[in-house]
Protein backbone atom coordinates (compact mmCIF):
# COMPACT_ATOMS: atom_id res chain seq x y z
CA UNK A 1 0.00 0.00 0.00
CA UNK A 2 1.59 3.44 -0.74
CA UNK A 3 0.54 5.95 1.23
CA UNK A 4 3.51 8.44 -0.43
CA UNK A 5 0.55 10.27 -2.74
CA UNK A 6 -1.26 11.63 -0.07
CA UNK A 7 1.76 13.15 1.71
CA UNK A 8 0.93 16.95 0.68
CA UNK A 9 3.84 18.12 1.98
CA UNK A 10 4.41 19.66 5.66
CA UNK A 11 1.38 17.36 7.25
CA UNK A 12 2.93 16.19 10.81
CA UNK A 13 3.99 12.89 11.46
CA UNK A 14 3.04 10.71 14.34
CA UNK A 15 4.91 7.06 14.81
CA UNK A 16 1.39 5.20 16.39
CA UNK A 17 2.98 1.88 16.03
CA UNK A 18 5.79 2.87 18.78
CA UNK A 19 4.22 1.11 22.02
CA UNK A 20 5.38 4.36 23.15
CA UNK A 21 2.98 6.36 21.56
CA UNK A 22 -0.18 7.89 23.31
CA UNK A 23 -3.19 9.49 21.82
CA UNK A 24 -2.91 11.88 24.62
CA UNK A 25 0.73 13.24 23.83
CA UNK A 26 1.10 17.05 23.78
CA UNK A 27 2.51 15.66 20.07
CA UNK A 28 -0.96 14.75 19.14
CA UNK A 29 -2.63 18.17 20.20
CA UNK A 30 0.59 19.97 18.59
CA UNK A 31 -0.52 17.85 15.14
CA UNK A 32 -3.80 18.46 15.63
CA UNK A 33 -3.31 22.63 15.88
CA UNK A 34 -1.01 22.43 12.69
CA UNK A 35 -3.35 20.20 10.25
CA UNK A 36 -6.93 18.21 10.72
CA UNK A 37 -4.69 15.59 9.89
CA UNK A 38 -1.26 13.36 10.28
CA UNK A 39 0.19 10.93 8.27
CA UNK A 40 1.32 8.03 10.05
CA UNK A 41 3.11 4.66 9.48
CA UNK A 42 -0.69 2.89 9.06
CA UNK A 43 -2.68 6.13 6.78
CA UNK A 44 -3.89 9.21 7.79
CA UNK A 45 -4.66 10.05 11.58
CA UNK A 46 -8.05 12.53 11.47
CA UNK A 47 -7.86 14.63 14.37
CA UNK A 48 -10.32 17.50 14.51
CA UNK A 49 -13.90 16.55 16.13
CA UNK A 50 -16.20 18.06 12.72
CA UNK A 51 -13.70 15.58 10.70
CA UNK A 52 -13.75 12.72 12.99
CA UNK A 53 -17.69 13.19 13.07
CA UNK A 54 -17.99 13.57 8.74
CA UNK A 55 -15.77 11.20 8.29
CA UNK A 56 -17.21 8.47 10.03
CA UNK A 57 -19.93 8.28 7.85
CA UNK A 58 -17.97 9.63 4.73
CA UNK A 59 -19.64 7.50 1.55
CA UNK A 60 -15.94 6.99 0.08
CA UNK A 61 -15.46 4.97 3.06
CA UNK A 62 -15.88 2.08 4.55
CA UNK A 63 -15.44 -0.25 7.81
CA UNK A 64 -11.23 -0.37 7.79
CA UNK A 65 -10.24 -2.71 10.37
CA UNK A 66 -11.41 -6.27 7.93
CA UNK A 67 -7.47 -5.70 6.64
CA UNK A 68 -5.77 -5.94 10.19
CA UNK A 69 -4.93 -9.51 9.86
CA UNK A 70 -3.63 -9.08 6.77
CA UNK A 71 -1.52 -6.05 7.36
CA UNK A 72 -0.12 -8.32 10.35
CA UNK A 73 0.16 -11.41 7.50
CA UNK A 74 -1.80 -13.51 9.77
CA UNK A 75 -4.00 -15.94 8.88
CA UNK A 76 -6.51 -18.71 11.00
CA UNK A 77 -9.39 -19.34 12.88
CA UNK A 78 -9.41 -15.60 14.20
CA UNK A 79 -8.74 -14.51 11.41
CA UNK A 80 -11.88 -16.21 9.16
CA UNK A 81 -13.71 -15.30 11.56
CA UNK A 82 -12.66 -11.45 12.27
CA UNK A 83 -12.85 -10.75 8.41
CA UNK A 84 -16.29 -12.66 7.82
CA UNK A 85 -18.50 -10.90 11.28
CA UNK A 86 -20.52 -8.45 11.28
CA UNK A 87 -18.42 -5.22 11.69
CA UNK A 88 -15.73 -6.39 8.57
CA UNK A 89 -19.20 -6.53 6.33
CA UNK A 90 -20.53 -3.78 4.08
CA UNK A 91 -23.54 -2.99 1.68
CA UNK A 92 -26.08 -5.80 1.95
CA UNK A 93 -24.99 -8.40 4.03
CA UNK A 94 -23.94 -6.06 6.83
CA UNK A 95 -27.58 -4.82 6.58
CA UNK A 96 -29.10 -8.04 6.83
CA UNK A 97 -26.91 -9.36 9.65
CA UNK A 98 -27.35 -6.14 11.29
CA UNK A 99 -31.36 -6.40 10.89
CA UNK A 100 -31.29 -9.36 12.36
CA UNK A 101 -28.95 -8.72 15.25
CA UNK A 102 -30.64 -5.06 16.24
CA UNK A 103 -33.80 -6.78 17.90
CA UNK A 104 -31.73 -8.27 20.82
CA UNK A 105 -30.03 -4.86 21.39
CA UNK A 106 -32.77 -2.79 21.86
CA UNK A 107 -33.35 0.40 24.08
CA UNK A 108 -36.18 -1.64 25.84
CA UNK A 109 -34.21 -4.86 26.80
CA UNK A 110 -32.24 -2.08 28.92
CA UNK A 111 -35.57 -1.75 31.12
CA UNK A 112 -35.50 -5.28 32.02
CA UNK A 113 -32.10 -4.99 32.36
CA UNK A 114 -31.12 -2.57 34.88
CA UNK A 115 -32.22 -4.43 37.98
CA UNK A 116 -29.79 -7.20 36.85
CA UNK A 117 -27.43 -4.97 36.17
CA UNK A 118 -27.91 -3.71 39.87
CA UNK A 119 -27.84 -7.13 41.64
CA UNK A 120 -24.27 -7.96 39.53
CA UNK A 121 -22.89 -5.00 40.82
CA UNK A 122 -24.01 -5.28 44.56
CA UNK A 123 -22.79 -8.38 44.79
CA UNK A 124 -19.29 -7.84 43.47
CA UNK A 125 -18.78 -4.88 45.45
CA UNK A 126 -20.57 -6.88 48.54
CA UNK A 127 -17.18 -9.44 48.07
CA UNK A 128 -14.12 -6.84 47.97
CA UNK A 129 -16.08 -3.85 49.92
CA UNK A 130 -15.13 -4.75 53.86
CA UNK A 131 -11.57 -4.92 52.73
CA UNK A 132 -11.02 -1.30 51.90
CA UNK A 133 -9.04 -2.15 48.71
CA UNK A 134 -9.45 -4.67 45.83
CA UNK A 135 -8.17 -4.99 42.38
CA UNK A 136 -10.33 -2.98 40.50
CA UNK A 137 -10.26 -4.81 37.13
CA UNK A 138 -10.32 -8.91 38.62
CA UNK A 139 -12.91 -8.04 41.28
CA UNK A 140 -15.05 -5.83 39.38
CA UNK A 141 -14.63 -5.01 35.80
CA UNK A 142 -14.05 -8.48 34.56
CA UNK A 143 -16.67 -10.15 36.51
CA UNK A 144 -19.06 -7.36 35.78
CA UNK A 145 -18.79 -6.78 32.30
CA UNK A 146 -18.51 -10.73 31.88
CA UNK A 147 -21.63 -11.59 33.89
CA UNK A 148 -23.50 -8.44 32.01
CA UNK A 149 -23.01 -10.95 28.56
CA UNK A 150 -24.13 -14.03 30.35
CA UNK A 151 -26.74 -12.16 31.34
CA UNK A 152 -27.71 -11.15 27.60
CA UNK A 153 -27.06 -14.47 26.53
CA UNK A 154 -28.45 -16.76 29.28
CA UNK A 155 -25.37 -18.30 30.21
CA UNK A 156 -24.80 -19.22 33.66
CA UNK A 157 -22.34 -16.89 35.68
CA UNK A 158 -20.32 -19.49 37.38
CA UNK A 159 -18.65 -19.65 34.28
CA UNK A 160 -17.92 -15.81 33.65
CA UNK A 161 -13.67 -16.75 34.29
CA UNK A 162 -13.53 -18.77 31.86
CA UNK A 163 -15.74 -16.42 28.83
CA UNK A 164 -13.37 -13.68 30.52
CA UNK A 165 -10.20 -15.55 30.25
CA UNK A 166 -11.03 -16.64 26.43
CA UNK A 167 -11.74 -12.91 25.84
CA UNK A 168 -9.11 -11.34 26.60
CA UNK A 169 -6.77 -13.69 25.14
CA UNK A 170 -8.59 -12.88 21.94
CA UNK A 171 -8.51 -9.45 23.04
CA UNK A 172 -4.22 -9.85 21.88
CA UNK A 173 -5.40 -9.87 18.22
CA UNK A 174 -6.07 -6.22 18.51
CA UNK A 175 -2.60 -5.12 19.93
CA UNK A 176 0.18 -4.90 18.06
CA UNK A 177 1.35 -8.07 18.96
CA UNK A 178 -0.92 -10.20 17.15
CA UNK A 179 1.38 -11.96 15.18
CA UNK A 180 3.95 -12.83 18.23
CA UNK A 181 0.67 -13.86 20.65
CA UNK A 182 -1.17 -15.54 17.63
CA UNK A 183 -0.58 -19.20 18.88
CA UNK A 184 -2.54 -17.75 22.09
CA UNK A 185 -5.47 -16.21 19.95
CA UNK A 186 -5.56 -19.15 18.17
CA UNK A 187 -6.31 -21.41 20.75
CA UNK A 188 -9.05 -19.23 22.84
CA UNK A 189 -10.87 -18.49 19.25
CA UNK A 190 -11.14 -22.68 19.30
CA UNK A 191 -12.33 -22.78 22.67
CA UNK A 192 -14.82 -20.02 22.07
CA UNK A 193 -16.37 -21.93 19.01
CA UNK A 194 -16.45 -25.17 20.79
CA UNK A 195 -18.11 -23.34 23.42
CA UNK A 196 -20.67 -21.24 21.40
CA UNK A 197 -21.07 -24.89 19.31
CA UNK A 198 -22.01 -27.07 22.26
CA UNK A 199 -24.28 -23.58 23.95
CA UNK A 200 -26.57 -24.17 20.46
CA UNK A 201 -26.59 -27.55 19.97
CA UNK A 202 -27.99 -26.94 23.50
CA UNK A 203 -30.46 -24.64 23.21
CA UNK A 204 -31.71 -26.59 20.16
CA UNK A 205 -32.68 -29.24 22.37
CA UNK A 206 -34.35 -26.84 25.04
CA UNK A 207 -35.19 -23.27 23.06
CA UNK A 208 -35.61 -20.00 24.55
CA UNK A 209 -36.93 -17.12 23.64
CA UNK A 210 -33.37 -14.47 24.07
CA UNK A 211 -30.95 -12.99 22.21
CA UNK A 212 -29.45 -16.86 20.67
CA UNK A 213 -33.35 -18.50 20.74
CA UNK A 214 -33.49 -15.61 17.80
CA UNK A 215 -30.85 -16.66 16.15
CA UNK A 216 -31.63 -20.10 16.13
CA UNK A 217 -34.86 -19.70 14.71
CA UNK A 218 -33.45 -17.65 11.99
CA UNK A 219 -30.91 -20.10 11.03
CA UNK A 220 -34.12 -22.28 10.47
CA UNK A 221 -34.15 -20.72 6.81
CA UNK A 222 -30.22 -21.03 6.03
CA UNK A 223 -30.63 -18.20 2.96
CA UNK A 224 -31.64 -15.84 6.35
CA UNK A 225 -28.64 -16.54 8.61
CA UNK A 226 -26.15 -19.56 7.53
CA UNK A 227 -24.99 -21.86 10.40
CA UNK A 228 -21.52 -20.58 10.57
CA UNK A 229 -23.18 -17.03 10.32
CA UNK A 230 -24.96 -18.13 13.81
CA UNK A 231 -21.92 -19.33 15.49
CA UNK A 232 -20.00 -15.96 14.11
CA UNK A 233 -22.96 -13.65 15.35
CA UNK A 234 -22.46 -15.11 18.87
CA UNK A 235 -18.51 -15.60 19.23
CA UNK A 236 -19.18 -11.48 18.30
CA UNK A 237 -21.40 -10.96 21.44
CA UNK A 238 -19.35 -12.54 23.56
CA UNK A 239 -16.11 -10.98 22.63
CA UNK A 240 -17.31 -7.31 21.11
CA UNK A 241 -19.00 -7.30 24.92
CA UNK A 242 -16.65 -8.24 27.64
CA UNK A 243 -13.28 -6.42 27.10
CA UNK A 244 -14.80 -2.88 26.01
CA UNK A 245 -16.98 -2.78 29.03
CA UNK A 246 -13.87 -4.33 30.71
CA UNK A 247 -11.62 -1.33 29.98
CA UNK A 248 -14.32 1.10 29.93
CA UNK A 249 -15.08 0.76 33.72
CA UNK A 250 -11.59 0.71 33.87
CA UNK A 251 -10.97 4.09 32.52
CA UNK A 252 -13.93 5.70 34.22
CA UNK A 253 -12.69 4.61 37.67
CA UNK A 254 -9.00 6.36 36.62
CA UNK A 255 -10.37 9.22 35.33
CA UNK A 256 -12.46 9.38 38.77
CA UNK A 257 -9.59 8.82 40.96
CA UNK A 258 -7.80 11.76 38.98
CA UNK A 259 -11.07 13.94 39.55
CA UNK A 260 -12.44 13.00 43.86
CA UNK A 261 -14.72 16.04 43.54
CA UNK A 262 -16.61 14.55 40.37
CA UNK A 263 -17.00 11.04 42.44
CA UNK A 264 -18.06 12.99 45.47
CA UNK A 265 -20.85 14.81 42.93
CA UNK A 266 -21.64 11.73 41.75
CA UNK A 267 -22.18 9.51 44.84
CA UNK A 268 -24.71 12.69 45.50
CA UNK A 269 -26.54 12.64 42.63
CA UNK A 270 -26.65 9.55 41.36
CA UNK A 271 -28.96 10.67 38.98
CA UNK A 272 -25.84 11.65 37.20
CA UNK A 273 -24.49 8.23 36.12
CA UNK A 274 -25.58 7.72 32.64
CA UNK A 275 -23.69 12.09 31.95
CA UNK A 276 -20.78 10.11 33.52
CA UNK A 277 -20.75 7.37 31.06
CA UNK A 278 -21.13 9.75 28.43
CA UNK A 279 -18.28 12.44 29.50
CA UNK A 280 -15.63 9.37 30.31
CA UNK A 281 -16.01 8.23 27.32
CA UNK A 282 -15.59 11.52 25.97
CA UNK A 283 -12.07 11.82 27.69
CA UNK A 284 -11.06 9.04 28.30
CA UNK A 285 -12.46 5.96 25.34
CA UNK A 286 -11.13 2.57 25.24
CA UNK A 287 -11.72 2.83 21.67
CA UNK A 288 -8.97 5.69 20.91
CA UNK A 289 -9.64 5.53 17.18
CA UNK A 290 -11.61 3.80 14.50
CA UNK A 291 -10.52 2.96 11.24
CA UNK A 292 -12.07 3.79 7.91
CA UNK A 293 -10.42 2.63 4.77
CA UNK A 294 -11.28 5.00 1.24
CA UNK A 295 -13.04 2.60 -1.47
CA UNK A 296 -12.35 4.80 -4.26
CA UNK A 297 -10.22 7.76 -5.05
CA UNK A 298 -11.11 11.22 -3.58
CA UNK A 299 -10.78 14.46 -2.27
CA UNK A 300 -11.10 15.90 1.16
CA UNK A 301 -10.01 19.84 2.58
CA UNK A 302 -8.32 19.59 -0.45
CA UNK A 303 -6.01 16.91 0.29
CA UNK A 304 -6.09 13.71 -2.53
CA UNK A 305 -6.87 10.29 -0.95
CA UNK A 306 -6.34 7.43 -2.81
CA UNK A 307 -8.26 4.49 -2.79
CA UNK A 308 -6.85 1.98 -0.26
CA UNK A 309 -5.97 4.67 2.39
CA UNK A 310 -6.60 3.76 6.04
CA UNK A 311 -7.91 6.70 8.03
CA UNK A 312 -7.78 6.63 11.81
CA UNK A 313 -10.44 8.94 13.38
CA UNK A 314 -9.06 9.68 16.83
CA UNK A 315 -11.99 9.63 18.72
CA UNK A 316 -9.98 11.12 22.15
CA UNK A 317 -8.17 13.94 20.06
CA UNK A 318 -11.99 14.79 18.34
CA UNK A 319 -13.67 15.22 21.44
CA UNK A 320 -10.47 17.42 23.25
CA UNK A 321 -10.59 19.42 20.28
CA UNK A 322 -10.49 23.27 21.36
CA UNK A 323 -13.00 24.39 18.33
CA UNK A 324 -15.60 22.75 19.79
CA UNK A 325 -14.82 22.18 23.16
CA UNK A 326 -14.07 25.71 24.63
CA UNK A 327 -13.36 24.04 28.46
CA UNK A 328 -12.18 20.24 27.65
CA UNK A 329 -11.78 19.57 31.44
CA UNK A 330 -13.27 16.42 32.76
CA UNK A 331 -17.11 17.65 34.23
CA UNK A 332 -20.07 15.74 34.29
CA UNK A 333 -22.76 18.31 34.47
CA UNK A 334 -21.13 20.21 31.75
CA UNK A 335 -23.42 19.87 28.11
CA UNK A 336 -21.27 17.96 25.15
CA UNK A 337 -21.04 17.49 21.99
CA UNK A 338 -21.63 13.84 21.09
CA UNK A 339 -18.49 11.51 21.84
CA UNK A 340 -17.02 8.68 19.12
CA UNK A 341 -16.82 6.00 21.79
CA UNK A 342 -19.15 4.23 20.09
CA UNK A 343 -18.04 4.89 16.65
CA UNK A 344 -20.73 5.82 14.01
CA UNK A 345 -22.60 5.33 10.79
CA UNK A 346 -23.16 2.48 9.49
CA UNK A 347 -20.87 0.11 11.80
CA UNK A 348 -22.02 1.92 15.22
CA UNK A 349 -21.71 -0.04 18.24
CA UNK A 350 -24.76 -2.81 18.79
CA UNK A 351 -24.53 -3.13 21.63
CA UNK A 352 -24.42 0.40 22.79
CA UNK A 353 -27.87 0.59 24.86
CA UNK A 354 -26.72 -2.34 27.30
CA UNK A 355 -23.31 -0.80 27.29
CA UNK A 356 -24.57 2.37 28.44
CA UNK A 357 -26.93 1.03 30.47
CA UNK A 358 -24.93 -1.51 32.89
CA UNK A 359 -22.17 1.15 33.11
CA UNK A 360 -24.52 3.50 34.32
CA UNK A 361 -26.10 1.10 37.18
CA UNK A 362 -22.30 0.32 38.27
CA UNK A 363 -20.26 3.87 38.45
CA UNK A 364 -23.83 4.76 40.32
CA UNK A 365 -23.44 2.28 42.79
CA UNK A 366 -19.67 2.14 42.95
CA UNK A 367 -19.73 6.03 43.82
CA UNK A 368 -22.15 5.34 46.44
CA UNK A 369 -19.90 2.72 48.03
CA UNK A 370 -16.50 3.34 47.83
CA UNK A 371 -15.74 6.44 49.18
CA UNK A 372 -12.29 8.11 47.86
CA UNK A 373 -10.92 5.64 46.07
CA UNK A 374 -6.91 6.34 45.32
CA UNK A 375 -4.24 3.98 43.57
CA UNK A 376 -2.73 1.32 45.72
CA UNK A 377 0.01 0.46 43.67
CA UNK A 378 1.09 -0.04 40.64
CA UNK A 379 -1.45 0.23 37.53
CA UNK A 380 -1.08 -1.77 34.03
CA UNK A 381 -1.66 -0.55 31.20
CA UNK A 382 -2.29 -1.79 27.57
CA UNK A 383 -0.53 0.10 25.11
CA UNK A 384 -2.40 3.60 25.26
CA UNK A 385 -3.44 3.88 21.84
CA UNK A 386 -5.85 1.04 19.51
CA UNK A 387 -8.27 -0.60 21.91
CA UNK A 388 -6.97 1.04 26.03
CA UNK A 389 -7.51 -0.25 29.36
CA UNK A 390 -5.71 -0.93 32.42
CA UNK A 391 -4.91 -4.91 32.84
CA UNK A 392 -4.55 -4.22 36.79
CA UNK A 393 -5.56 -1.54 39.16
CA UNK A 394 -4.98 -2.06 42.57
CA UNK A 395 -7.84 0.90 44.53
CA UNK A 396 -7.87 1.33 48.29
CA UNK A 397 -11.13 3.17 49.27
CA UNK A 398 -13.18 3.94 52.53
CA UNK A 399 -16.16 1.48 51.90
CA UNK A 400 -19.39 3.39 53.02
CA UNK B 1 -48.92 6.22 11.24
CA UNK B 2 -46.72 9.57 11.00
CA UNK B 3 -42.70 9.30 10.74
CA UNK B 4 -40.65 12.38 11.84
CA UNK B 5 -36.76 12.56 12.63
CA UNK B 6 -35.27 15.30 14.91
CA UNK B 7 -32.89 16.30 12.75
CA UNK B 8 -31.25 18.56 16.06
CA UNK B 9 -30.31 15.48 17.32
CA UNK B 10 -29.81 12.65 14.09
CA UNK B 11 -26.32 12.25 13.38
CA UNK B 12 -26.56 10.61 10.07
CA UNK B 13 -25.61 7.44 11.12
CA UNK B 14 -27.69 5.96 8.97
CA UNK B 15 -29.19 2.53 11.32
CA UNK B 16 -32.42 3.87 9.89
CA UNK B 17 -31.92 3.00 6.65
CA UNK B 18 -30.44 -0.35 7.44
CA UNK B 19 -33.50 -1.28 9.55
CA UNK B 20 -36.39 0.05 7.40
CA UNK B 21 -34.97 0.93 3.42
CA UNK B 22 -38.11 1.72 2.69
CA UNK B 23 -39.02 4.47 4.65
CA UNK B 24 -36.03 5.95 5.04
CA UNK B 25 -32.81 6.67 2.36
CA UNK B 26 -30.09 8.60 1.88
CA UNK B 27 -29.63 10.87 -1.30
CA UNK B 28 -26.38 11.38 -2.86
CA UNK B 29 -25.36 14.52 -0.80
CA UNK B 30 -26.29 12.28 2.06
CA UNK B 31 -29.33 13.92 3.28
CA UNK B 32 -31.64 11.95 4.91
CA UNK B 33 -34.99 11.83 3.22
CA UNK B 34 -37.90 9.25 4.72
CA UNK B 35 -41.74 8.75 4.14
CA UNK B 36 -43.54 10.59 6.19
CA UNK B 37 -46.71 8.95 6.48
CA UNK B 38 -46.64 5.06 6.25
CA UNK B 39 -49.39 2.40 6.19
CA UNK B 40 -50.01 -0.49 8.66
CA UNK B 41 -47.87 -2.90 7.21
CA UNK B 42 -44.65 -0.54 7.45
CA UNK B 43 -45.69 0.14 11.22
CA UNK B 44 -43.49 -3.06 12.63
CA UNK B 45 -39.81 -1.89 9.72
CA UNK B 46 -40.35 1.81 11.49
CA UNK B 47 -40.47 1.24 15.13
CA UNK B 48 -37.34 -1.65 14.09
CA UNK B 49 -35.56 1.73 12.69
CA UNK B 50 -36.57 3.97 15.58
CA UNK B 51 -34.90 1.14 18.50
CA UNK B 52 -32.20 0.95 15.97
CA UNK B 53 -31.48 4.74 16.08
CA UNK B 54 -28.54 5.48 18.34
CA UNK B 55 -29.56 9.25 19.03
CA UNK B 56 -33.17 8.22 19.53
CA UNK B 57 -33.85 10.84 17.00
CA UNK B 58 -37.03 9.07 15.28
CA UNK B 59 -40.43 9.77 16.74
CA UNK B 60 -43.26 8.28 15.59
CA UNK B 61 -47.41 8.99 16.01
Amino acid sequence: MTQDSIVADNLPYLDISDPGFSIRSSEVMRARELCWCARTNYGLAVLRYDDVQKLLRHPKLRQGSYRWPTLNDVTGEFARWWESMLLSQEGDNHSRLRRMANPAFSPKLITTLAPKFTELATMLIDEFAPKGECDFIAEFTEPYATGVICELLGLPFERWRELADIAADMGLALGVTFKKDLPTIEAATRRLFDYVEELVEARRAAPKDDFIGMLIKANEDKSQLSDQELLDMIVLAIFGGIDTTRNQLGLAMATFIEHSEQWALLAEQPELGRAAVEEVMRVRPTVTWVTREAVEDFTYNDTPIEKGTTLHLFSQSATSDPRVFDDASFDITAERKPHFGFGGGAHHCLGHFIARGDMTEALKLLAQRLKNPRFNGEVEWLPDSGNTGAIRMPIAFDPA
Amino acid sequence: MKVHVNMDICLLHGQCVIAAPEIFSFDDNGDLHWVEVIDDSQVADAEAASDACPEQAIILG
